[in-house]
């Protein structure tokens, strides 16, 4: 009876595979509500580890979740960039400063801030906070108004000023595209988190310069990288409590 | 004669059970080996999923797809609650994915019925479409 029982779940298992898989999502994709605040997804980078000249990471991101290219920095779309140092840190020390750091390339994506400005400032709450730390977008919600780009300090967000579609080299299956009068941003690959997988960019970095995990866990490699290097966050005295964090 | 329909049964049965304990096996050494390759992210909790049927009934998907679509929408996003579960207990991933698992194998399942009703939903905008897919 138990053989037959068996028998039975392998025609289940068989019949749940999904014939044509789109976006794909798997079992691990389940969840329960979660405990609100309990986990602080953050990144630290290792500027002194990001290879000059190398853009796997930004390459990697546009690519998986579809941003547009338009050919023109005024209607530039980014998720993640590289900044000089000096618009990374613009209030940081900047006098005598080492030529080498000076002119370092430094990583800049959305900081997923504690204390985030742009969620205060969207209308229709389309940008929120998450149960996560993740600043989220609901891009459905999205009335573009561009009141969150105004809010924020580190420029992470991108409007869409032209419909993206056409303008996206390569159509990724795994994640759907934006439209025309939206703004966008980094999602910390809240896509891939759900799937247990680490975020595209810091599984993309050939140097191992980010570090992604759990900022609230007193137990977790970032937390330990963090209490045993000196570090650096943007803009710090805004009072954003970005949970990107920077080694120089 | 019984005796041997009983044996050959016995060792059917036992075949089925080492096929299933081998499958059973792989699937938690899946499991595992991706929560390695992630160490500092959780892995949401795991449970059998069945698609063998669709969550509700045809006649009740028909009218209340949409609203189904958007409290998904809601709880996934806003409350990462992913979880549906149905009347008799089964339980799916809160993904339009979950529809489309099944659904994209007929490219224009979604198009006929629009078409037809002549309404222009706007999911396909941003979502990739079973159409774009398959082109």
């Amino acid at each position: 009876m138990a053989g037959l029982g068996a028998l039975a779940g392998i025609g289940a298992a068989a019949g749940m595979l999904p014939l044509f898989a789109l976006e794909q999502t798997d079992m691990s994709a389940f969840s329960e509500s979660p405990v609100p605040g309990k986990v602080r997804w953050g990144m630290l980078i290792d500027t002194r580890k990001c290879r000059d000249g190398c853009s796997g990471c930004v390459v990697r991101c546009h690519h998986d979740h579809n941003v547009p290219d338009f050919g023109k920095s005024k209607n530039e779309v980014k998720w993640i960039w590289k900044s000089r140092y000096e618009e990374a840190f613009p209030t940081a020390s900047q006098q005598f400063q080492s030529p080498e750091v000076e002119n370092r390339k430094v990583l800049t994506l959305c900081n997923h801030c504690a204390e985030p400005p742009c969620t205060r400032a969207c209308p229709t709450e389309a940008t929120f906070r998450r149960w996560d730390g993740i600043v989220s977008m609901d891009y459905h919600r999205c009335i573009g108004c561009r009141f969150c780009m105004a809010a924020c300090p580190y420029g992470s967000r991108s409007f869409n000023w032209q419909d993206p579609r056409p303008a996206v080299r390569e159509l990724s299956a795994t994640y759907p595209t934006r439209e025309r009068g939206v703004v966008e941003k980094c999602n910390f690959c809240s896509e891939r988190l759900v799937k247990g997988l680490l975020p595209a960019c810091v599984d993309s970095c050939t140097e191992k310069a980010m570090t992604f995990g759990d900022l609230n866990d007193p137990v977790s490699e970032i937390r330990a990288l963090l209490a045993s290097n000196e570090t650096m966050q943007r803009k710090p005295e805004l009072g954003t409590l970005p949970s990107v964090f920077y080694i120089i | 004669m019984s005796n041997r329909i009983s044996a050959i049964l016995a060792l059917l049965i036992a075949g089925a059970m080492f096929v299933a304990a081998l499958l059973f096996m792989q699937s938690v050494h899946g499991a595992s080996s991706a929560l390695r390759a992630a160490a500092p992210v959780a892995v949401a909790r795991q449970v059998p999923i069945d698609s063998t049927r669709c969550i509700a009934s045809t006649v009740y998907m028909k009218s209340h797809h949409m609203q189904l679509l958007n409290q998904w929408r809601h709880d996934s996003v806003r409350k990462g609650n992913r979880a549906h579960v149905t009347s008799d207990g089964r339980r799916f991933d809160k993904s339009l994915n979950t529809c489309l698992g099944c659904h994209a194998s007929n490219p224009m399942f979604c198009f006929m019925c629009h078409e037809y009703a002549n309404v222009k939903p706007t999911c396909w905008n941003c979502h990739i479409s079973p159409m774009e897919a398959t082109r």
